[in-house]
C-alpha cells in the first residue's frame, strides 16, 4: 500500500465509528487449529461437512465465513439451516441452540440483520437469518420482526422520482422493467436476483396465517421481477440480462436460487428453459458450492442428476473447499435432499 | 488497526511517474524473467514486505480472455519474492460470481501458484473493518474493507487490458472495485453503481491506492468488455509505480485518449499523472506497441486522434 504520507499523526488510523462489533473479541473464535472435513473412500458424506461445521463453530455460537474468523450472520444462518436439515445424523441440540441465540442477539431493533454484528444497517441477510430461525423454531417473535422489516424494505428503483427519470432519460445500455421490484442487497440500491430469491424462499416457508396482507403483493411483484430479469436464453446472472442488446451469460448461483424461489411456477416455459440450461451446465461445474446449489435445485424439480458425493470428493482434494463454511453448509443441505422428492413445506403448500 | 494511506497531492506537486512497457507475445514464455528485468529498474522497496496481488478474476472463463492470465499472476508473485518480499498473497473479490473456487479451478490458478489455501484470499468473504474514505467524490463517506487489504504493506493491482461497457476501460484503478466485499455489499457491488462509478472509483483509490500496477495486455479484450468483448492480442505488459500513469499509458496503447475517460481525467488531478510529459517512459515507447482497440459506439468519443 502507498506509504507516501509520512506526517506524524496524520490520518493513518482506521476510524471505526461503530467501534468493535459486539462479538468481535478474539476469545469468541475457535481456539483450536482448523478442523477440516475428513473424507474417506473418495466420497464426501454429509457427516464430514457436519463435523466441519460443528467443530468450527465459534465459542460465541456463530460461524465466520472461515474457521476462526469473526462470526457473520450469513454464515451462521446457513450453518444453522444445515444442521437442522441433517436427518441422518442430527447434531447436538446445544450446537443449534447456541447458533440460534447468536442470531437472536445479532438482530437489530428494527428486526433486520446486518452482515456482521455491530454494523448499523440491516440488509439482504435478514431473509436468510429469519428463515434459519423459523426452521429452528422457538423464536417466532424474531421471525415476525424480520418479516416485518423485509415487507417494508423497498429497493431504490421504482420510486416516482426514479421512474420519472427513466421516462425522461431511458437507459440506452440495459433494459428492464423498473416497476417490478424485489429486494436489494443493501438499502438504497436496486433489486437483484439473489436477495429477491432469498426473500421469496423465506416468505414461502411461512404458514399463510402469519403473513400480513401486503406479503402476497410483494411476492407477486418479486416473482414478476425475477422473470423480467431472466437472461434471454434461460438462467439468471448477477448483472444485467441484456446489455447493449447482447444477452447476458447466466451463472449457476443466481440461476439456482431463482429457480428454487420460483418452484410454484414450474410449468412456465421460462422455468423449463432455465432448468435445461442448468442441466446442460451441471457436468462442467468446477466449484463445490455451485455444484451443491445446482444439485439441490435440480433435485427440487425432480430432475435426475448424477450422485453428488463422488463429484464432491473430486473437488475436495485440491483446495479442501477453501475451508468455506457456506460451501460445507450448502453441501449438507444438498446431500440431505438428495434422492428424496422435495415436498413443499406446509407454508408453501398453503401459499400456492 | 492502522494502515498506511496514500498521499493526495495535486499533480503539479508530484514527481514524475515511471511506466514501463515490455513486450511479451505469449503466456508460455518466461514471464518471470521478463518481469524481473523490468521491475529491477524500479528499485522497489519491497524487501520484508507483505505484498498483496490483486488480479482481475471476474468469471469462470476457460478461454483466458476475461481474467488476468494466471501465468502473469504466477510470474508476478515469483518476481516479488525474488525482490525480497516476505510474503506474496493473491486476493480478489469478484463482482458477479460468488463461487471463487469455480473461477480459480476453471483458470487453473494452482498450476501456476501451487496449493492455493492460505495463499489465496476471497475478499468477498474476508473479515472487514469500517474505513472512512479520504475523499468525498461520492456520497459513500465510509466503506467496509477487507482486513487482508488493510494489513498488506504493498498492493499491486494486476488487471487485464480491457474495454468496459460502463466506464470505457477497466484497468488498474477500476480493478480496485474488487476489494469491496460482497458479503457486505452483494454481487454485484451495486452500492458503488448507485454512488456513481467515477466518484466511487476515486474515493476507493484515494483511500487504498495501489502501490504498483502491472497490466496484462498480452491478450486484451476489445468491444463489449469487460465480459463479452473479443480477444485482442496486444503482446505487452504495462507496469509502473503510479496507477493513473499506467492506466493513461494503457489507454494510449489502446488508441484511446485518457483525458476523455471520465474517471481517468479526474484521477489525474489528485491521484497521479495523466500527461505524457509527467510520465517517464521505460522500455518500449507507446507508438511502437499501439494496438487500437474497437470500442462500442457509445465510447467512440474516447478514440484518440490519429498520431496522438
Amino acid at each position: 500500500m502507498q506509504v507516501a504520507d509520512s506526517t506524524p499523526g496524520s490520518d493513518r488510523q482506521i476510524q471505526n465509528p461503530n467501534a468493535e462489533p459486539r462479538f468481535a473479541s478474539p476469545e469468541s473464535r475457535v481456539p483450536n487449529p482448523v478442523s477440516r472435513a475428513r473424507m474417506t473412500s473418495g466420497q464426501l458424506r454429509d457427516s464430514h461437512c457436519l463435523e466441519f461445521l460443528i467443530t468450527n463453530q465459534n465459542s460465541d455460537g456463530g460461524w465466520g465465513y472461515h474457521p476462526a474468523s469473526l462470526s457473520a450472520v450469513e454464515a451462521t444462518a446457513w450453518g444453522l439451516a444445515a444442521l437442522i436439515s441433517s436427518r441422518r445424523a442430527p447434531p447436538p441440540a446445544e450446537v443449534c441452540a447456541r447458533a440460534r441465540d447468536w442470531l437472536l442477539q445479532a438482530q437489530q431493533t428494527d428486526g433486520s440483520w446486518p452482515p456482521f454484528p455491530g454494523q448499523p444497517q440491516g440488509c439482504w441477510v435478514t431473509s436468510i437469518a429469519s428463515q434459519a430461525l423459523h426452521l429452528h423454531g422457538g423464536a417466532q417473535n424474531a421471525v415476525q420482526r424480520g418479516l416485518h422489516w423485509l415487507l417494508n424494505a423497498w429497493p431504490a428503483e421504482g420510486t416516482v422520482w426514479w421512474r420519472l427519470r427513466q421516462t425522461l432519460f431511458p437507459s440506452r445500455v440495459a433494459r428492464q422493467d423498473s416497476s417490478l421490484r424485489g429486494w436489494n442487497w443493501t438499502p438504497g440500491t436496486a433489486s437483484w436476483v439473489e436477495p429477491t430469491a432469498h426473500a421469496l424462499l423465506f416468505l414461502r416457508s411461512l404458514p399463510m396465517e402469519i403473513l400480513p396482507p401486503q406479503a402476497a403483493k410483494r411476492r407477486q411483484l418479486a416473482e414478476c421481477m425475477l422473470f423480467d430479469r431472466m437472461c434471454p436464453g434461460g438462467g439468471w446472472n448477477s448483472g444485467n440480462p441484456l446489455v447493449y442488446g447482447v444477452a447476458g451469460v447466466p451463472r449457476i448461483g443466481p440461476t439456482a436460487w431463482a429457480l428454487l424461489a420460483l418452484r410454484n411456477h414450474s410449468e412456465r416455459p421460462e422455468i423449463q428453459t432455465s432448468l435445461g440450461w442448468l442441466e446442460g451446465t451441471y457436468g462442467a461445474i468446477h466449484g463445490a458450492a455451485s455444484l451443491a446449489l445446482a444439485h439441490r435445485c435440480l433435485t427440487a424439480y425432480g430432475r435426475r442428476v448424477s450422485p453428488l458425493a463422488p463429484a464432491l470428493g473430486e473437488l475436495y482434494s485440491p483446495n479442501h473447499f477453501f475451508d468455506s463454511m457456506l460451501t460445507n453448509a450448502w453441501i449438507v443441505l444438498a446431500l440431505n435432499e438428495e434422492g428424496s422428492a422435495v415436498v413443499p413445506t406446509a407454508g408453501e403448500a398453503a401459499n400456492r | 488497526m492502522s494502515f498506511a494511506q496514500p498521499s493526495l497531492m495535486p499533480s503539479f506537486t508530484r514527481p514524475p511517474s515511471r511506466v514501463a512497457i515490455v513486450r511479451s507475445a505469449r503466456y508460455d514464455l518466461d514471464l518471470g524473467a521478463v518481469l524481473f528485468r523490468a521491475l529491477k529498474e524500479f528499485d522497489l522497496p519491497v524487501k520484508g514486505f507483505k505484498v498483496l496481488l490483486k488480479p482481475n478474476f471476474v468469471e469462470s472463463d476457460p478461454e483466458g480472455v476475461i481474467n488476468t492470465h494466471p501465468a502473469v499472476v504466477g510470474a508476478v508473485r515469483e518476481t516479488f519474492l525474488r525482490l525480497g518480499a516476505e510474503s506474496v498473497r493473491v486476493a480478489e473479490g469478484p463482482a458477479h460470481e460468488r463461487d471463487m473456487e469455480a473461477i480459480l479451478e476453471t483458470i487453473r490458478l494452482r498450476n501456476f501458484l501451487g496449493p492455493l489455501p492460505g495463499l489465496f484470499v476471497d475478499l468477498n468473504l474476508d473479515e472487514v473493518h469500517a474505513v472512512n474514505l479520504r475523499t468525498r467524490a461520492s456520497k459513500l463517506k465510509q466503506l467496509y474493507l477487507p482486513r487482508t487489504v488493510l494489513e498488506a504493506d504493498y498492493i499491486v493491482s494486476l488487471p487485464k487490458l480491457k474495454t468496459h461497457h460502463w466506464a470505457g476501460v477497466t484497468l488498474s484503478l477500476k480493478n480496485m472495485f474488487g476489494i469491496v466485499p460482497g458479503c457486505c455489499y452483494g454481487w454485484p457491488k451495486n452500492v458503488l453503481h448507485w454512488a456513481g462509478i467515477t466518484p466511487s472509483l476515486l474515493d476507493i483509490n484515494s483511500t487504498v491506492r495501489p502501490d504498483f500496477a502491472i497490466v496484462d495486455g498480452i491478450i486484451g479484450m476489445e468491444g463489449n468488455g469487460p465480459i463479452q468483448g473479443s480477444p485482442k492480442p496486444s503482446g505487452v505488459l504495462i507496469l509502473g509505480d503510479d496507477p493513473v500513469a499506467v492506466d493513461a499509458t494503457c489507454a494510449r496503447v489502446m488508441g484511446l485518449a485518457p483525458e476523455r475517460i471520465d474517471y481517468l481525467a479526474k484521477a489525474g488531478m489528485l491521484l497521479g499523472h495523466l500527461k505524457p510529459e509527467k510520465i517517464r517512459q521505460l522500455g518500449e515507447c507507446v507508438a511502437s506497441v499501439r494496438t487500437p482497440f474497437a470500442v462500442l459506439p457509445a465510447f467512440q468519443r474516447l478514440v484518440a486522434a490519429k498520431g496522438k
